[in-house]
This record gives C-alpha cells, structure tokens and sequence, in this order.
C-alpha cells in the first residue's frame, strides 16, 4: 500500500508561488464543490486542496513537487465527461482543476484536426468552428452535457458524435503533450518530433500515446490534446426503425453496418433502446408507467436510430432508401423474430432537430426520473448486445430498478457500447448499496460473457476486471511505474496502487 | 436548516453537468452577433451558441461560486461531510440568484431557492450575516426600508413628481401602487412616471403610506425573520384591495411568488406588473404611441430584470409540475406561455414609433443578469457593477443607444456601471421612457386585468 503525505503548510505555500494566491484554495466550501457522485460513478471524494492552473510549465511543477512529497494528484478537465471529469476516489491530495487551460490554439482545416487545451468544452468549440470554420466541426461527446470537455471525453475513450462512423473518441485523437511527475513533458504522435505538426498519429512508432488513453489522468496530465475534425455537411436526418425486441434491432442494424465503403459511412451517430429510456426523464410520479401510454403516443418498445449525414441531397435520399429496403427485406429474413413490429418510426420534425442538435443535454434528464442516476457502460460485439440487453434487464428487474438500456453502434456495428441507465434516489444510503449489489452481480455476469467494461469503477469494476488480467496489470503497473515513479497520479483508479 | 432539508430531492437531483454555467445550454449552435470586444471586457466576448453566463463563475472563478458548486455544498452539509461555518457563507453570497442555472437546468432543480436556503441555514448556524446585509437589516428594523430614508418620507416623491396628493390612502379605489423601497427613496422618476401613465390610461389607483419593504433583500439573503415580519405588515395592508400593480421586478416577484410560498396560501389580492397592464392597452389597441424628435432614429435594447422575466417563467414552470398528473404531455403547455410572458415588454417597445430595437443575444430565459439582485449590490459592489457593465457591453454589440429596462434596481445598477465605465448607454425604464417624452398619443379606455 502507498502511503501518501497529507497537504502542509509549506505545500500551499509552494503551490501559491506557483499560479498565484488567488488559484489554490484549502476553504472546505471550494473542496466540496467539486463532489460529483453521479453519472459514471459514485465514489468522488473531498480533496485536501484545489490548484487552478494556467499553462503547462505550472503544472509540470505542481507535479514534480507532489512527486517528490509524495502528495497524490487527480486531474480534472473542467467539464464533465460523464460524472464531473476525473472526480477524486480516494481522500486527500491535490484536485488538479484544468479549467483555465481553456484555450483553442490551432484549426487545420487541410489535415483537419485541433490543438486543444484540456479545460476547452463541448459546446464552446463547436460554437467557436460554426462561426470561424463552419465547414468542420469537432468530435465533440453526443449525449455529454455542453459543458463536458472535448480532451475529457478523448482521453476516456468516449462516445462521439461520429463513433458509430469512425470509431470511439479514443480513435479520434491525433496526439498530445502529457506532463509526467517526472518533471519530464512528453509529446506524442508526430509531434515527438519539434517543429513536425501533429498530422500522423502513430508518430514514430511504437507510439506511447495508447498508455494514457483511458487512464483518467492515473499516467501523467494532459496539457494540451490533438483531436481530428471532420465535415460537417449541409445535409443531415434521422431515419428510425421500430421493433419490438433486442434482436430485431441488433441483426437489422448489423446488415446495415456491414455496408462499408457505403452508407455505413453516413450514419455518424446510430443508436437506440427501448421505450423506458423515454418515461424515465421524467419525475416517477408524474408519467404513466405502463407501455400503453408510450404505444398510444406512438413509441415503440425498441427503436434504432440512423443519424444520416450527407454531402448533397441525392446522397441522403440514398441512404435513407436503403435503409428502408433493408429493414423492409430484413422481415422476410429467418433470423427476424417479429416481421409485425418491424416498422418505420415517423419522426416529427422537432424530433428529428432535437436528435440532431449537438452537443446536446439528453442524457442530463434521468436524474429527473427519482433523484440521481448511474450509466454503467460496457463493450460488447455488436452480435451480442441483443444479449446483453435481455441479461441486463433481467438483473435490473431483479433490483426493482426501470429496465432502461440504451445501445449504440461503434465503428460500423464491430462493436456496441451498451448503456444501463441505472435510476435511483441518492439522497437514500440505501440506494446506493442497491446500486453496487446490482452492479457486482452484473458485472459478474458480463464478464462472465466476455464483454469489457467501459470506464470501469474503482470499487467494483476494476477489481473484478483486472483479477482476469494478472499479466496485463503487472504491465500495466510497471508502466505506471514508468511515468509516475511515486504512484502520486490519480491513486485508486484503475486498480493502480 | 429544515428549509434545505426540504429541498433534499432537489439538491439530490443534480448530476453536477454544469449546463447551469451557460445561457443557451440547449442551443449550441444559436446564431448571434458574433464576438465584440467591449468597454469593459476588452479581451472580447463571443456572442454565439452557448455561452457562459454564471455572473458569479466569471467573476470568481471557482467552482464553488457556480450554481453547481453550490448545490454540491449543500449536499456536502446535508450529509455531514462540511460544517455551516465562514468558509460556506463566503462562496454562497457573492451570487446574484438570477436564476440562469435553474433555467438551465434539465432536471428542474429548484436552484434560488436552494441557494436562499442555504443562507438561511449558514444564518442559524451561527455565522455571522454580511456586514453590510446586518446593516441594512438594521436600518430596515427602524424605518421599513433598506435605504434608511424616513418612514414618513416614503411618499414624498408623490409631492415632487406633482401628483395630485389625494392619491395617498384613498378610500373607493380597489387597485393600489406599491411603490417599492428603491422607486421611492432613490428612482422616484419611475415612480412618478408609473403613477402618471397609470393616471393617464384613467386608472384609479392609490397608493398607501403604510407600505413597507416588500421584504425581497431579505428573503434573498436568508434573514427570513425580517423578511417575514414585513410580508404580513404588506398582506394585512393589502388585504382589502382586488388589485396591486407594480414597477419594480423584485417587489412584484416577492408578493406573487414568495409571499404565498411562505404563507402557504394565496394572496386575497391580484397582483400585475404596471408593464403589462400597458402591454395589454397596447394589445387591444387602446393606446397609441407618437414619435419624439429626440428619440427618432435611435436604437434600443431591453434587458430583461430577472425578477420579472425567468424567475415568473420558473414560477409557472413549477406550477405546472405541481398540478400535473402527466408531466410529459403537460410541459408542452408551458411554452406558449412563457413566451407569451417574455413577449410583455417586448409588445410595448415595438409599438413605439421612430425608435429600431435590437435585442442583445441573451434574452428571456437566457437574459445575462443585470448584478444588483441577491444582496450582491449592497455586500460586493465591485462584481455587481462588473456583471452590469458586462451585460452593457453586450448592449454595445448590437448598437444599442439606450438600454430599456423594467426594474429600478436594474435601472440603478446598470446606470451606475454605465457612470463608471463610460459605456454611453443611458438606461430607461420603459414607462419612463414613455413618460419622459410624452409618447402617449391617445388612451381610450379603463384597463382590466387579462
């Protein structure tokens, strides 16, 4: 076990020389603000002192000192990338609050990426490249708050609003500079090379860039990230598919998939579930809670969407036509399990625009449903998230929580990020026991079928996860070991010391 | 304590998303007038999608001076996790409960009254009040008003603005003025501008000289006791009138939102802001504006006071989820409504003629606030007047000659800022505006309340 020296005197001191009095804070009020036990995870803890840093010469300090007394570091972006960034797990240390490192340094349209510090949000790039570059826009977080940071979300590896296109945001990311408590800065990809732009993300091979991918800030800290742009066309919809099981939306939406070099390629964002994940943004006493009146009003027991984006109007059309014949055909195809229920979704207008608007606040509502929700996220094949569907609502019933799942497409249905939306009342302690009963048992289950949890939690995701791994994790140790000598960077995560 | 302690779900229903941060959080990709490098914010401000709009975050900084950072607070001493001490009352007063983040939030949290209760809550602890909150609560104790003018002095801008004095305490009339503590002591022109437009419109009103403060500055700050005492000195004062009509944003919200909130029951009397009695006339056609040489040509902007304009839209928001059986389909009503509601002001300023109105790029729910509300202006001058000149800035970037407003306390702050900061923007209210240049070309009839 490390053992960690609590912040003194001298610390603050040093830190206040650092970025100035007036950007470290001991006050308990300020320390607790940054609480977050919600979206992604429940275990945020109060930290000892709050550090806001400006440029990455700081923060290169800050780290080499907390190295060196051996003060743990948990870094936060500033937005919140599913549960408040990288939220302290474990008592004490330093909260690194990257929000001042808020600047947009470079758009290349050609090569098309941006040079990003850590505390830029979602929705202030993307209003900053609709005025100045409204050919392109940024992979910003679908479903994340506008307030979630683009940096945030890449390093995490998350949902964009291209995933199901290109890939999770993890595939997005072109390169950075990482500040190590070795004092030592790294740039990776080609901007290992002074003066080379950060075009090629591979850099020089073998690239280290993977190490801090995922790892919520438990390497090193993030100062400044490189994240790929893409077009952004005048022509955009939705086209929805009714169903009325798992399955049917599972193989339907693997046909159209497997059409790559095709429309696959055209449908940015495809994603979908079923109908509680309508009744649960709303307060549990005020809509009905029986499927009748969601079928009355025209939604459908499981959906999938298809967020078509297109460079012309003939190519939408295009798209849109073959998805209809396709999920026309997939009824006379042996593997449809209920041809009836395979319908069009005829979305209103403002449905269609809502769905379209990015970045969007549709995931914030299903603390609405009681007082506080979990998405517990995990990756599976495509051809197994039908399962992962009826097994999860199983275990979700068993639990007394609402079966809410939301499923989505990545990287042209290879694989799926499988979402339960996990309701519940936090403000009752027994709640949340609730919460971590159900989520032991599923997680037993998951892993039991070879899926992979996204993000995993400290207390009962990682434990679990990494026990299967012994050789992966004693790598995945000495690495650490490697760029943080002291184990001062987010302690506790990722089942690192 | 209790007060939080009620609000539990509330707080509990915060994920900490920080949408709250922004105005236009749902609109990212909202057309605006571009970025604008103002008097003030010299470093430039971009006026597009969403954009950050916490007076209080900007100011500070830290994360604890958000909305969001609050609510966290709270929750934090809910559970024991912190103490009620300096260190909590330091972060919760600088803020100006404009109410943007409630606005903003998806999840419908009741985020002014939390703040409000956690002041309260910081009070019973033990903490000290603010210094200048105590002093004004003194001087309110004595004389009814925060402004130390004398009781007897309230009405002495009915004298001065050469209305006829039979106004005072009449007998017959069933509508009443409250005038309000800071049109009284301090922008008696509106006062005087509201009682002659409403006299000109032939209404027969009264005013009372018993009237006392509203009790907003307190109620906001958490000195609940006082606040309370002279809400039932106005309610048994106004108890007998079917009417009261208002020029000021925070005595109007006081009366229509708190007062029944703290009572528990309904007001025995109907309470309108004097705004929409004349929106109304206008409306029905029964007022007619003319040109004024001096204002021919110009350009104004209306600043929405956040006591009139989304503190009326969470109001009714929260009436609809209290009354409904089936939220989802239900909400769908409440936008007409508040639309309705922010068209007001609006209704009147379009009908005046000569004049080109450009809004600014926050407005209605998304307003950016004026700084003066929350008892920001009395404790922490500086970040109050900074927030007003900020939004004078953004008056800037859409030309604006004269800033329009309904609301004393915005009146005062933003022309204060406007003193300070040189931004040449006067600020008007709007009956004052029409009052000053006379535009009332002909009015035919007695209004009714809509």
């Amino acid at each position: 076990m490390t053992h960690y020296n609590n912040i003194e005197k001298r610390d603050i001191e040093y830190f206040e020389s650092i970025v100035g009095k007036q950007y470290v804070s001991d006050n308990p009020a300020i320390r607790a603000s940054y609480l977050a036990k919600s979206v992604m995870g429940l275990e945020s803890q109060i930290a000892e002192v709050i550090i806001r840093p400006r440029y990455t010469e700081e923060v290169r300090k800050i780290l080499v000192w907390c190295s060196t007394r051996k003060i743990p570091v948990s870094p936060i972006s500033g937005g919140l990338s599913g549960g408040f960034g990288c939220a302290l797990i474990k008592p004490g240390g330093v909260q690194l609050d990257l929000s001042r490192m808020n600047r947009i340094i470079e758009i290349d349209e050609d090569s098309r990426y941006a040079v990003i510090e850590p505390g830029v949000t979602a929705g202030e790039l993307w209003a900053y490249m609709e005025k100045y570059h409204p050919a392109f826009c940024p992979p910003i977080a679908d479903g994340a708050p506008p307030a979630a940071t683009v940096m945030g979300d890449a390093i995490d590896r998350g949902f964009s609003l291209y995933t199901s296109s290109v890939g999770p945001q993890g595939d997005n990311f072109m390169g950075g500079e990482v500040c190590l408590p070795t004092g030592d800065i790294i740039k990776l990809g080609s901007w290992a090379l002074h003066g080379v732009k950060p075009f090629y993300k591979w850099g020089l091979g073998p690239e280290l860039f993977s190490m801090f991918m995922g790892s919520q800030g438990a390497m090193g800290v993030f100062t400044k990230g490189v994240v790929k742009i893409y077009p952004h066309p005048e022509h955009k919809t939705i086209k929805a598919w009714a169903m009325s099981n798992p399955y049917d939306m599972q193989n339907l939406t693997l046909e159209l998939g497997k059409l790559e070099f095709g429309i696959a390629h055209n449908t940015v964002m495809v994603q979908g579930g079923n109908w509680p994940l309508i009744m649960t943004r709303w307060p549990k006493d005020k809509v009905p809670a029986e499927y009748d009146f969601y079928k009355k009003i025209g939604v459908p027991e499981w959906w999938m969407n298809w967020e078509i984006w297109a460079q012309t109007a003939e190519e939408q059309a295009f798209v849109e036509k073959t998805i209809d014949k396709y999920a026309n055909d997939f009824k006379k195809n042996p593997k449809c399990k209920d041809p009836e229920a395979i319908k069009e979704w005829k979305l209103h207008p403002k449905q269609i625009a809502s769905r379209l608007k990015k970045p969007n606040k549709i995931a914030i509502p299903y603390s609405y449903y009681e007082a506080g929700f979990l998405f517990i996220t995990w990756y599976t094949p495509w051809n197994e998230c039908a399962d992962f569907c009826v097994e999860y609502n199983k275990i979700l019933k068993k639990y007394d929580f609402p079966e809410v799942m939301w499923v989505a497409s990545i990287e042209r249905c290879r694989q799926a990020i499988c979402m339960p939306i996990v309701c519940f009342d936090s403000s009752k302690p027994e709640d949340f026991q609730r919460v971590q009963d159900m989520n032991r048992e599923s997680s037993e289950m998951c892993l039991k079928h070879g899926w992979i949890n996204y993000r995993p939690d400290p207390y009962v995701h990682a434990p679990m996860m990494y026990s299967q791994a012994g050789m992966y994790l004693k790598y995945l140790r000495k690495v650490k070991e490697m760029f943080d000598p002291n184990y001062i960077m987010h302690p506790g995560r990722l089942m690192l010391p | 304590m209790e007060r939080l302690k009620e609000l539990k779900t509330d707080i509990y229903r915060c994920i900490h998303c920080k949408a709250c941060l922004f105005a236009y959080s749902g609109e990212p990709s909202r057309k605006g007038v571009g970025e604008h490098k103002g008097t003030f914010g010299k470093e430039g401000v971009l006026y597009e999608g969403m954009l950050r709009s916490c007076p209080a975050q900007i100011e500070y900084g830290w994360e604890a001076y958000s909305n969001a950072g609050k609510v966290w607070i709270a929750r934090a001493v809910l559970e024991g996790e912190i103490e009620l001490d300096e260190n909590v009352a330091e972060v919760i007063y600088p803020c100006i409960t404009c109410g943007l983040c409630e606005e903003q939030c998806e999840n419908d949290v009741r985020t002014v009254d939390i703040i409000e209760a956690l002041r309260a809550a910081v009070l019973e602890a033990g903490v000290p009040a603010r210094d200048k909150h105590d002093l004004v609560d003194g001087i309110t104790k004595k004389e009814d008003n925060p402004y130390g003018g004398k009781k007897v002095d309230r009405m002495n801008w009915v004298e001065e603005a050469g209305i006829d004095p039979k106004i005072l305490n009449k007998k017959d009339a069933k509508i009443a003025y409250f005038v309000g503590c800071t049109a009284a002591y301090r922008q008696k022109n509106i006062a005087g501008a509201t009682v002659k437009l409403l006299q000109k419109v032939g209404l027969d009103i009264t005013v009372l000289t018993e009237e006392v403060c509203c009790g907003s500055p307190f109620f906001r700050v958490g000195k609940t006791e006082t606040a309370k005492r002279l809400m039932n000195d106005n309610l048994a004062l106004f108890s007998n009138y079917d009417m009261v009509l208002f020029s000021c944003a925070g005595c109007y919200r006081t009366l229509t939102i708190d007062y029944p909130k703290w009572t528990g029951e309904k007001n025995t009397f109907k309470t309108m802001h004097a705004m929409e009695l004349i929106a109304n006339l206008v409306s029905e056609g029964k007022i007619e504006f003319k040109e004024h040489k001096d204002l021919v040509g110009k350009t104004v902007t209306y600043h929405d006071p956040c006591h009139t304009g989304r503190h009326f839209a969470e109001h009714f928001k929260h009436e609809l989820i209290a009354e409904s059986d089936n939220l989802f389909m239900d909400k769908r009503k409440l936008n007409k409504k508040v639309e309705d509601w922010f068209e007001v002001p609006r209704t009147i300023i379009r009908a005046l003629p000569g004049i080109t109105f450009n809004e600014m790029y926050r407005i209605k729910q998304d307003s950016f606030c004026c700084g003066a509300g929350g008892g920001v202006r009395a404790q922490y001058p500086e970040f109050s007047l900074n927030t007003a000149s900020r939004r004078l800035d953004e008056a800037e970037a859409v030309k604006a000659d004269i800033m329009l407003t309904e609301c004393p306390f915005c009146w005062r702050n933003l022309s204060d800022a406007n003193d300070r900061d040189n931004h040449g923007i006067p600020v008007y209210g709007i009956l004052e505006l029409i009052d000053t240049y006379d535009l009332i070309k002909g009015a035919k009839a007695t209004p009714k309340k809509k």
